[in-house]
């Protein structure tokens, strides 16, 4: 056996010891190990390695953690319970007054575009402080209303969004919108201030029902737009968004890992906010 | 599985119950994501608070801790993380190449305890330190497989990644902590030899500049290599 059979094999120790391999490669390094002395030294090394990790890891949670969580966890209960009573389930906001989408386009068989903004990293204004950057947020709420309710065409279709990455600078995903009946049908880089994002389009739904909704993907470390006071945090299944109106349109905004999000939509402010869960929960 | 019986019993709930069966293990697994008892504790409370509010997303029947172990780490990235962009957050930074540890082995043999199936105690203490010190991402991914003992298509599930990425880091993350360990053990003076830095030489180097107890060791191999193939 030369040199490199043998490092090709030890690469498959890890993966022999964790119950991983097909019966064939099993046998094969099996036979392997017990031929072998250096592998099995490193195949005992990392069972030595293993049990000393569930030692080091492995312990009680301390006490008083149980009953704490357990009684958050009923809080988390409770809460929904009131919520449901009150007939207004999940919502920390007043009534929409974009109501009469719901009744035009159920949610569950919607269609309706939706405009995924891929979008920007922006660096943050130089000399900004907190109120400055604040201003700043509402500013670009207003522009990416403004690129909704006007789109412009987009530059690349459904499978060129990612080449928009280059260009803005952050991972522009598109969202696991097909989900929610929502076709992704192209992308385009928009401007703001002196920075760029990067615009996707989604359609749902077909002739006059046809609904859109816009999303911004941004570096949230350099944009705040979750700290504009017209957006109300609301909690959707374990994603956390916050969700406003914004020139009659409702928006969203969530953020992971630090990559904010920002749904605009011409539908209600639900939908809005789970899409912008949707994007949140997807990895 | 038992509770604690301090829990208003009022306030009991199936899912709560089921769920909380998992404390120990989630908690050991957030002060190694967290590598901060008390973020850890945070941390644990807010996926679990999560997981009760997001219950009906959980299909009965599947992998309830699977699904626990998403959340929490999803809420991790997402809230104690946000420091970094999407992508540095659990990729992490590009290892070194690394020696696939077949000449060092046997070297190691030295830090196995021979009675427990494990390291000598002396050796086991620096694990912990190992393990902090590795990227997040081969952190969790060896923590999952090796404490937790998810298989490698459940990692992928709760680290929202392929299997192949998976094993990567897994590979990756063991040899890490082997050349800690290997680095500590040489510092304790339980083995001899020269401590592992940078990316590791190709195993046909050893012989360049290695001391000489390593060129012998090399020999040794080459001699034993050759036993082999003379006696298959």
């Amino acid at each position: 056996m030369n040199m490199h059979d043998c490092r090709d094999r030890s690469r498959m120790i890890g993966p022999y010891l964790d119950g991983e391999l097909e019966a064939a490669k099993l046998m094969e390094i099996d036979e392997h190990v017990s031929n072998c002395e250096t592998c099995r030294e490193e195949a005992q090394l990392l069972c030595a390695t293993r049990g000393s990790l569930k030692r080091v890891v492995r312990g009680p949670a301390p006490s008083g953690l149980r009953e704490r969580i357990g009684v958050a966890m009923a809080a988390e209960r409770a809460r929904e319970n009131a919520r449901a009573d009150a007939g207004s389930f999940g919502s920390t906001l007043p009534a929409t007054t974009l109501g009469s989408w719901r009744t035009i386009v159920p949610l569950a068989t919607a269609a309706a575009l939706a405009l995924v903004w891929g979008a920007a990293t922006r660096s943050a204004p130089q000399t900004a402080g907190e109120a400055r950057a604040g201003l700043v947020a509402d500013d670009l709420l207003a522009e990416l209303v403004a690129e909704h309710s006007q789109p412009l065409p987009p530059e690349v279709d459904a499978k060129g969004v990612r080449r928009l990455e280059r260009y803005v600078g952050v991972p522009v995903r598109t969202g696991n919108f097909e989900r929610a009946g929502a076709h992704l049908m192209g992308g385009r880089v928009v401007p703001f201030h002196s920075q760029r994002a990067a615009m996707l389009q989604y359609e749902l739904g077909t002739g006059d029902n046809v609904q859109r909704v816009s999303v911004l993907v941004y570096d949230a470390q350099k944009i705040r737009v979750g700290t504009a006071t017209n957006l109300a945090p609301r909690e959707v299944g374990t994603a956390e968004v916050r969700v406003g109106r914004e020139k009659g349109y409702s928006v969203a905004v969530t953020e992971r890992a630090g990559v904010g999000y920002l749904v605009a939509s011409d539908l209600d402010q639900d939908k809005s906010a789970q899409l912008a869960a949707m994007i949140y929960d997807d990895r | 599985m038992p509770l604690s019986a301090t829990v208003d019993a009022s306030k009991r709930d199936p899912f709560a119950d089921e769920a909380l069966a998992h404390l120990d293990a989630m908690y050991g697994v957030a002060c190694k994501l967290t590598r901060n008892p008390t973020e850890a504790e945070d941390l644990v409370q807010d996926a679990f608070v999560k997981a009760m509010r997001a219950r009906d997303q959980f299909h009965a029947g599947t992998n309830l801790k699977a699904w626990l172990f998403r959340i929490l780490t999803n809420t991790f990235i997402n809230k104690y993380r946000r420091g970094g962009l999407e992508r540095s957050v659990l990729d992490g930074p590009d290892a070194d190449p690394l020696a696939d540890g077949w000449v060092s082995a046997s070297t190691m043999r030295h830090l196995r305890d021979p009675e427990t199936l494990a390291l000598m105690p002396l050796v086991e203490r620096e694990i912990q330190n190992a393990l902090d010190a590795l990227p997040a991402d081969f952190r969790l991914a060896v923590v999952l497989s090796d404490v937790e003992e998810f298989s490698y298509e459940e990692i992928a599930q709760i680290m929202g990644c392929p299997i192949g990425t998976v094993m990567s880091r897994l590979h990756r993350g063991r040899k890490l902590l082997q050349r800690a360990l290997y680095n500590h053990a040489l510092a304790l003076g339980i083995v001899r030899g020269e401590e592992r830095v940078g990316p590791a030489r190709p195993a046909g180097g050893r012989h360049d500049g290695a001391e000489e107890r390593e060129t012998s060791k090399a020999a040794n191999l080459d001699e034993y290599r050759a036993r082999k193939r003379g006696a298959v």
